[in-house]
């Protein structure tokens, strides 16, 4: 067990290691020129931007400034800001709080909903309930997060004055915004859950359990339910990450602190040390959730645990 | 069989019942008045009377520094206004009167501008404001402003501490925009000490002498200020002059437009800026809320046609564009009327501008196919205009985001144009001033804030490229105009000066360099319980004397 951890941390090191450069690769081949793009529209002279290019180090060869940027990063060293030259490392820490809980309450509403709904829904097939969960799921998947968003904030902020419509203070500011994106979770964990436990169900196991004269509950949610959790436990695992690239979109229309949105402002400026931060820390908190995913077949599934 | 039809039958019915309940509950909301028992009032005042509370100020996008002499963006001088007093005030009819500084003379040969300081003020700190102070901030400006700063100072040379409350300052050239400069938030001044504790950090911890300090500000959320307890120097043209009535200003950064406008509604903040044209209506309809739109002064947003590149170096390739672009219908479709049309390059309120060039030019499709005609530019199998197996291409460069509508415009004109044959290649990006450096289009929109028709020779003047630190789009190179924008700066009788910048006005337009399009209007949705809020005479809120009504 301790193995297949410590097997599996380094090879999310190398993911984390990979994705940094990734990232640099394409910030590096994309259009625009940085140094003119921080000079946002404020005209100055070609050696005044000769003179910024070469403060920057941005005269140098592309491997050069990789392998500068990669050392520091060895040394814990990030960077600063090409814009407000803050220091990146507490920009990031600061804002990191802000995405973490709303990620959070976001997964946990994710699950919530979409087990319940989808175990519901799997029982009651093709009942008015069952109905009413595939419209969540369906709901979830399709609807644009921005304009749930709004839809929400116009209902329940702006019409019912029940919830602060911006800002990031307090556990009341991330009711709304945790729906918004929960339910897009929701909405694929929904439909893993019904379609495997409609599967589970109809599996011999059922029948014999059945006919030892087990009640339906015991059958449906002690032994059919976990059976069916370890695909949608998988899915939380990718979910994660559609959740924090989500993210940027929930926090601009929530005007919410947080990494998706200096991630938004960074990309657009090409502020490269934040962009970088900021996927190094995604990166680094997407391959622990999945890390832990792993980790926790093995208390659902025992025959996982043994086979390791 | 029937089981599962009746399935369907209920599933469409829930779908559409659940989409309708959504839509009636964001529907209604636009036409009837937010619900009076939102939680509006706890953010709003705290004081039984008008003295104090809080005012809350929906901001569309996030300053970048609040170092007065670093930013170029309106959205930070909104922000530090509160924080910096200027030397001189300039009101809204253009002339000056005193505020940091007492009085002031000027040389005979308008190159020396001597100040009186007031005695009796301090920094927020406690940094006595004096000459030296005044001195310290050219200098900061000089070593590391960016920004508008440095423009606004023209050709300023030196300043020299004469006594410890006079200062004067040199220039090189007479240079008549100087005050105006001297007056706006961007040379507002700040305490000398705090340059020099917080160093490059000085953007995020701003100390001023003005009516409100810097408390904090939280990256992509708010600003905070309070009140100022000290102050007793407040400027001409506003009603107060002691401590400001609040007790705080808390600035929030709400880029999404529904959300920051939706938070006025429900009474969760009390100003929001940058109110969309189609919400106006429904906001003006609302018993609680008012809309108050300011002009902002400056160059109007305009097409710039870049000059240097063929075919539109031709005058009457250039007057085509001109004659088949129809404003009026722009401005109405996108604005609903409610953003003013613009005639000039110069916007109404400034001085010199040139009211005779209203309705002087009238879309004329039939007169712009001839001007193409005769320049041999041949009706093409595709409705495009070719020439020696050319087509007739008009490069059109945009910024992006969609900031006021603009990509729309661009979207119009290229379908006005194709009416004559011209096909529009649109290049909407956030970076544009890698195009603009090699020159890679032919028409360019743009508007800037400034309180002096000296603005145009940013605009216009030969040496001002875009290259050289100038916004010259159009590329014009005229030694005529370059003459008369010298006179302009230099010349002290205003009624000359107006009628300098009226025939600059007219060159523009008579030789077809600028497509003007709309007048700004800064618009904020505000609570009918905040009185007193004004606007400078280039937009810019002023909230010093603003009040909460309980």
């Amino acid at each position: 067990m301790t193995g297949t951890i410590a097997t599996r941390l380094l090879t999310s090191l190398l993911v984390v290691i990979g994705s940094s450069m990734l990232v640099f690769v394409i910030m590096f081949v994309l259009p625009g020129d940085p140094v003119l793009q921080m000079l946002d529209g404020n005209a100055t002279t070609p050696e005044a931007i000769e003179q910024m290019r070469q403060q920057l180090g941005l005269d140098q060869p592309f491997y050069v400034q990789f392998m500068q940027y990669f050392l520091q990063l060895l040394q814990g060293d990030f960077g600063a800001s090409r814009i407000d030259s803050t220091p990146v490392l507490p920009k990031i820490l600061a804002h990191v709080p802000a995405t973490l809980a709303l990620t959070a309450v976001s997964a946990a509403v994710s699950v919530l909903v979409g087990t319940i709904l989808g175990v519901l829904s799997a029982i009651h097939r093709n009942g008015i309930i069952d109905l009413t969960a595939r419209f969540v799921g369906l709901f979830g998947i399709s609807m644009p997060t921005f304009w749930t968003g709004i839809l929400l904030l116009l209902l329940f902020s702006i019409h019912l004055g029940l919830f602060p419509i911006a800002g990031s203070d307090g556990w009341k500011t991330l009711v709304l915004p945790g729906i918004t994106l929960g339910l897009v979770g929701a909405g694929f964990i929904v439909r893993m859950v019904r379609n495997t436990m409609l599967e589970v169900i109809s599996e011999p196991f059922i029948v014999t359990l059945r006919s030892k004269g087990l009640t339906e509950r015991v059958v449906m949610y002690k032994h059919a339910l976990r059976n069916a959790l370890i695909p949608a436990l998988t899915m939380m695992g990718v979910m994660v990450g559609e959740l924090l690239s989500g993210t940027v979109v929930v926090e601009t229309v929530f005007a919410r602190q947080g990494i998706g949105r200096i991630l938004a402002d960074a990309i657009m400026s090409k502020d490269m040390p934040v962009v970088q931060g900021v996927v190094f820390f995604t990166a680094i908190i997407y391959v622990l959730v999945n890390l832990l995913v792993d980790v926790s077949y093995s208390f659902v599934d025992p025959r996982i645990r043994r086979s390791q | 069989m029937k089981i599962e039809r009746s399935n369907k039958w209920i599933n469409h019915t829930a779908l559409s019942l659940m989409t309708a309940a959504l839509l009636a509950g964001c529907g209604s909301n636009q036409v009837q008045s937010p619900n009076p028992s939102a939680p509006a009032d706890q953010t709003a005042a705290s004081a039984g009377n008008e003295q104090g509370g809080e005012l809350t100020y929906a901001l569309a996008t996030s300053p970048d520094t609040l170092d007065a002499g670093a930013s170029g963006f309106a959205v930070s001088h909104r922000v530090f206004r509160n924080i910096f007093d200027s030397l001189v005030f300039q009101a809204k009819e253009g002339t000056f009167q005193p505020w940091l500084a007492s009085s002031w003379t000027k040389s005979e040969d308008g190159k020396e501008y001597t100040f009186k300081l007031r005695t009796d003020v301090t920094f927020q700190d406690g940094t006595p404001f004096n000459a030296a102070a005044v001195k310290a901030n050219f200098d900061h400006i000089f070593a590391a402003g960016r920004g508008q700063s440095r423009s606004l100072l023209g050709t300023f040379s030196s300043a020299e501490v004469v006594d410890e409350h006079t200062i004067k300052i040199i220039l090189s050239e007479p240079f008549e925009p100087l005050l105006a400069g001297l007056g706006s938030g961007f040379l507002g001044i700040s305490s000398p000490k705090a340059f020099e504790q917080y160093g490059d950090q000085y953007g995020k911890h701003p100390v001023g002498t003005g009516p409100f300090k810097f408390v904090s500000w939280t990256e992509n959320d708010q600003i905070v200020l309070e009140k100022n307890p000290d102050y007793k120097w407040g400027p001409p043209g506003a009603d107060n002059k002691g401590p400001s009535q609040l007790d705080k200003i808390t600035f929030k950064i709400i880029p999404e437009e529904a959300t920051r406008i939706g938070s006025v509604q429900s009474g969760q903040v009390l100003v929001a800026e940058t109110v969309p044209p189609q919400l106006i209506t429904a906001l003006n309809n609302d018993p609680n809320i008012a809309v108050d739109q300011s002009i902002t002064n400056g160059t109007a947003f305009s097409l710039y046609i870049n000059t240097k590149n063929e075919p539109w170096n031709e005058i009457k390739a250039r007057q085509a564009v001109q004659l088949a672009v129809d404003v009026d219908t722009i401005v109405q479709t996108l604005y609903l009327g409610t953003y003013e049309r613009a005639w000039s390059a110069l916007t109404p309120g400034i001085l010199g501008y040139d009211s005779s060039l209203e309705n002087k030019v009238k879309p004329d499709i039939a007169k712009a196919n001839q001007l193409l005609d005769e320049l041999g530019w041949k009706q093409g199998g595709d409705g495009i205009r070719e020439k020696d197996g050319q087509k007739l291409i008009l490069r059109y460069l945009d910024g992006s985001p969609n900031r006021e509508k603009r990509n729309d415009i661009a979207a119009i004109v290229q379908q006005q144009l194709k009416q004559i044959g011209v096909q529009v290649n649109l290049n909407i990006t956030k970076d544009t001033n890698t195009p603009i450096t090699n020159g890679e289009y032919d028409i360019f929109g743009n508007s800037q804030v400034k309180a002096d028709p000296d603005i145009l020779r940013n605009l216009l003047r030969s040496d001002k490229v875009f290259t050289k630190g100038g916004t010259n789009w159009s590329n014009v190179a005229d030694p005529e105009i370059d003459e008369l924008l010298d006179q302009g700066a230099s010349e002290s009788d205003p009624q000359k000066r107006k009628e300098i910048y009226a025939q600059i006005q007219q060159y523009m337009i008579d030789r077809a360099i600028i497509l003007p399009i709309y007048v700004f209007p800064y618009t904020v949705a505000h609570s009918k319980k905040v009185e007193g809020l004004k606007f400078d005479l280039l937009g810019y809120p002023l909230l010093y004397d603003v009040t909460i009504r309980k």
